[in-house]
C-alpha cells in the first residue's frame, strides 16, 4: 500500500497561500537587511537613485576602505572593544550561570525553590529601573568611562542564563554526582570536571547567545562609556549616524560589517540556536 | 573489612518518615541483601549509609568508627549504581582512577591499583575505551572495577544488575559471588529481585514501609516467614495465604477441612502453604477444590492458578508438564510440612507438631 496520495486542490491552495504569506513576512524582515547590504556597496547618490537599483553596480570596495581609515570613526577599535565585550561576558556568564545552576539544579538545600523563583524574578525587573542606582555607585567608585560596570555583574550570573542552563543541569544523573561524591570530590570539582565536560552543547548555546545579546547591547555602553575609542561597535556606528547623517554608503557599510560576524556565526551555529531556543521554551 | 552497624536510623522527607528505627548489624565479610517492593526504603537506606542521604535520628557505624556524619568518602564505602554512573567524558581507566586520584595517591601507584583491579574483572582490554564504546555488561564491570579499586570497608549494591539482560544479569551475578568470596568483602545489596536475594545473600533484610519486617538467612526467610507481608513477598510464586480458624481439633478451612496437629481456641488464624506443597489429589482426599483458570507450562514445571469456590485464589506449583485444559476442576491436597500459621496480628504462630505430621 504504498500508494502515495495525491493533494486535493483546496489542499494545494492552502499550500500555496501559507507559503506565500511565510514569503512576504520573511521578506518584510530580510528587505531591511538586503538594502543594508547594498547600500554599503553603493555611492551616496547610487542610493538614493531613481529608479531604485537592487544590486551594486559597479561594487564600491572603496566603501570598505574609506570606513577602515576615518579617524571620526575608529571602526578597527571599535571592532576591537565589542569583540573583547561580547567575548568577556560571553565566557563570564558560563562560569558564574553554570555555578548557579549547577546549585539550583543539581544540589538540594533549603529555599532552594524560592531562591531560584526570586531569580527568575529578576528576569521581570527592566534594566532601566535599577539603572540609576547602580550607575550613582558605580559613579562613586569612580569606574564609568570604562568596561568595569559592563562586565562586572556578569560575574553574578544572569537570569536568563541560569534559568537556561538550569534545565540541563537539572537532566544530570544524579548517580554520576553520587558517584564522585564517593571518589571524594568537592562540589566545585564535581561542577568542574564531571558535570561541565557533559553539558559542553548548552554551554556553547549560552555562550552564543550572550556574545549576540552582548554583541548588539546598546544602552549600557552608552550610558557608562564616553570615550569614542572606548565605544563597542553598536554605540559607535550609532554616534557616527548622528554626527554624519549624509554619509550612508560608509554608515552602511559599517552597519554591514557590524553585522556580518553575528550573521556568520548564526550560519554556522543555527541548529545549537535552534536547540537553545527549544529549550528554554522561547520557540 | 568492615563491620556496618545502624541503631535506630530514622529518616523523614518533610513530615513523611521513609525510614522508620532501623536497627541491623552486617558482619565482617558478610554479604546482605535488602529487599522488598519498590518505595519501601531499600535505597535510601543503602544510600545512607554511604552518606548520600542525612540520617535524621539514630548512628550509622562503619568499622566500629561513627560516620552518622562523615562524607561519603571518608565512610570507606564504595557503591555500584544501578545504571553504572561512570563519568561519560573519561576512559575507563580514568574512570578506575578517579577516585584514587582524589585521595592523593601517586601516579604510580594508581596505575598499579588500577592494572591489578582490570586483571581482576578482565577488563585490561577496556581501559581505554570510554563508556559509551562498552556494552552494558562491560560498563557493569568497569562500575565494579571503580568500586574495588577504592579499597573500601564495604561494598554497596544500588540494583547494579537490574539494567542488564537476563543472561547478562546471571553471569554478573555468579561474578559477584565470586567476587564476594575472593575479596571477603563486606557488601551490601539492594534488589527486587528475589532471585537475586536467594542466591547471593548470606542474609536476606525483608523492608516494607521504612521497617526491618524480617531478617535471616535465605532458608530462614523463605521457609519460616516472621509474618504475613514476607510470607507473600518472597517466593515466587507466592505463598497462599488461606484464611481458617484454629479450633481444638486443628486448623479449620472456612472450606470446611480440617487440618490437624495443632490445636487451639477458636481464633482466626492465615494459614500459609508454598504452591509446591500442594498436590493433585482425588476428590474424596482434597482440602480444596477449584476451577483451573489460568496454567503456566514452563516445561520442567506447570502452575496451576485456580479460582476457589469461596471466591479466594490459590496456586500450585507442579513438577513436569501436567497435561490439564483451563476450566477444568482440579483437587488438591495440602502438605502441612512447611506450612506456616500467621495469627490475626499477621505475625507467625509457632507450628512444631506441624512440621513433622500431617492429617
Amino acid at each position: 500500500m504504498s500508494r502515495q496520495r495525491k493533494a486535493t486542490p483546496s489542499a494545494r491552495i492552502g499550500m500555496l497561500t501559507y507559503h506565500a504569506l511565510m514569503l512576504a513576512i520573511s521578506a518584510v524582515f530580510l528587505l531591511p537587511f538586503y538594502w543594508m547590504t547594498i547600500s554599503a556597496f553603493k555611492t551616496n547618490a547610487e542610493i538614493f537613485s531613481n529608479p531604485v537599483t537592487w544590486l551594486p553596480d559597479p561594487i564600491r570596495w572603496e566603501n570598505m576602505t574609506s570606513l577602515l581609515t576615518r579617524e571620526d570613526f575608529p571602526f578597527v577599535q571599535q571592532f576591537v572593544n565589542s569583540v573583547f565585550y561580547a567575548g568577556t561576558v560571553a565566557v563570564l556568564v558560563c562560569l558564574s550561570c553554570s555555578l548557579a545552576a549547577y546549585s539550583f539544579g543539581c544540589l538540594r538545600w533549603r529555599g532552594r525553590n524560592l531562591v531560584f523563583g526570586l531569580t527568575v524574578c529578576a528576569l521581570l525587573m527592566p534594566t532601566i529601573v535599577t539603572f540609576l542606582p547602580i550607575y550613582l555607585a558605580w559613579s562613586k567608585i569612580g569606574l564609568t568611562g570604562t568596561y568595569w560596570p559592563l562586565i562586572t555583574p556578569f560575574l553574578f550570573g544572569d537570569a536568563f542564563f541560569i534559568f537556561m542552563l538550569r534545565q540541563f543541569f537539572m537532566g544530570v544523573p544524579r548517580e554520576l554526582l553520587d558517584a564522585a561524591r564517593l571518589d571524594g570530590a568537592s562540589e566545585f570539582r564535581i561542577w568542574w570536571q564531571i558535570v561541565m565536560p557533559q553539558l559542553r552543547t548548552p554551554l556553547i548555546i549560552v555562550g552564543l547567545f550572550a556574545t549576540v545579546y552582548t554583541w548588539n547591547e546598546f544602552f549600557l555602553p552608552l550610558i557608562y562609556l564616553q570615550d569614542r575609542e572606548a565605544f563597542p561597535l553598536s554605540v559607535g556606528l550609532f554616534t557616527f549616524q548622528s554626527q554624519r547623517a549624509v554619509e550612508w554608503s560608509v554608515s552602511m557599510m559599517g552597519a554591514f560589517l557590524t553585522a556580518l560576524p553575528m550573521v556568520a556565526l548564526f550560519l554556522l551555529t543555527q541548529r545549537l540556536f535552534q536547540r537553545g531556543l527549544s529549550s528554554t521554551g522561547l520557540k | 573489612m568492615g563491620m556496618v552497624q545502624l541503631s535506630g536510623v530514622r529518616k523523614f522527607y518533610g513530615a513523611l518518615e521513609v525510614i522508620k528505627g532501623i536497627d541491623l548489624t552486617v558482619e565482617p565479610g558478610e554479604l546482605v541483601v535488602f529487599v522488598g517492593p519498590s518505595g519501601c526504603g531499600k535505597s535510601t537506606l543503602l544510600r545512607m549509609i554511604a552518606g548520600l542521604e542525612d540520617v535524621d535520628y539514630g548512628r550509622v557505624e562503619i568499622a566500629s568508627k561513627d560516620v552518622t556524619e562523615a562524607p561519603p568518602a571518608q565512610r570507606g564505602v564504595a557503591m555500584v549504581f544501578q545504571n553504572y554512573a561512570l563519568y561519560p567524558h573519561m576512559t575507563a581507566f580514568d574512570n578506575l582512577a578517579y577516585g584514587l586520584r582524589r585521595a592523593g595517591l601517586a601516579r604510580n601507584a594508581v596505575d598499579k591499583r588500577v592494572q591489578e583491579t582490570a586483571a581482576l574483572l578482565q577488563i585490561s582490554d577496556l581501559l581505554k575505551r570510554k563508556p559509551k564504546a562498552m556494552s552494558g555488561g562491560q560498563r557493569q564491570r568497569v562500575a565494579i572495577g571503580r568500586a574495588i579499586v577504592r579499597k573500601p570497608e564495604v561494598f554497596l549494591f544500588d540494583e547494579p544488575l537490574s539494567n542488564l539482560d537476563a543472561a547478562l544479569r546471571v553471569e554478573m551475578r555468579s561474578q559477584i559471588a565470586r567476587l564476594h568470596q575472593e575479596l571477603a568483602a563486606t557488601m551490601i545489596f539492594v534488589t527486587h529481585d528475589q532471585v537475586e536475594a536467594m542466591t547471593l545473600a548470606d542474609r536476606i533484610v525483608v523492608l516494607n514501609a521504612g521497617r526491618v519486617e524480617q531478617i535471616g538467612t535465605p532458608r530462614e526467610v523463605y521457609h519460616s516467614p516472621a509474618n504475613l507481608f514476607v510470607a507473600g513477598f518472597i517466593g515466587s510464586p507466592a505463598m497462599n495465604l488461606l484464611p481458617a480458624t484454629l479450633g481444638p481439633s486443628g486448623v479449620a478451612l472456612v472450606s470446611g477441612p480440617v487440618l490437624g496437629g495443632h490445636s487451639g481456641t477458636g481464633e482466626a488464624v492465615t494459614l500459609g502453604v508454598r504452591p509446591d506443597r500442594l498436590t493433585l489429589t482425588s476428590p474424596e482426599s482434597a482440602h480444596l477444590s477449584g476451577e483451573a483458570k489460568l496454567i503456566e507450562h514452563l516445561g520442567d514445571e506447570t502452575i496451576l492458578h485456580l479460582a476457589l469456590a469461596d471466591g479466594g485464589a490459590l496456586t500450585i506449583k507442579l513438577a513436569g508438564d501436567v497435561a490439564l485444559t483451563i476450566g477444568a476442576r482440579v483437587h488438591a491436597r495440602i502438605d502441612m510440612v512447611g506450612a506456616s500459621l500467621f495469627g490475626a496480628d499477621g505475625r507467625a504462630m509457632r507450628l512444631e507438631g506441624a512440621r513433622e505430621t500431617e492429617a
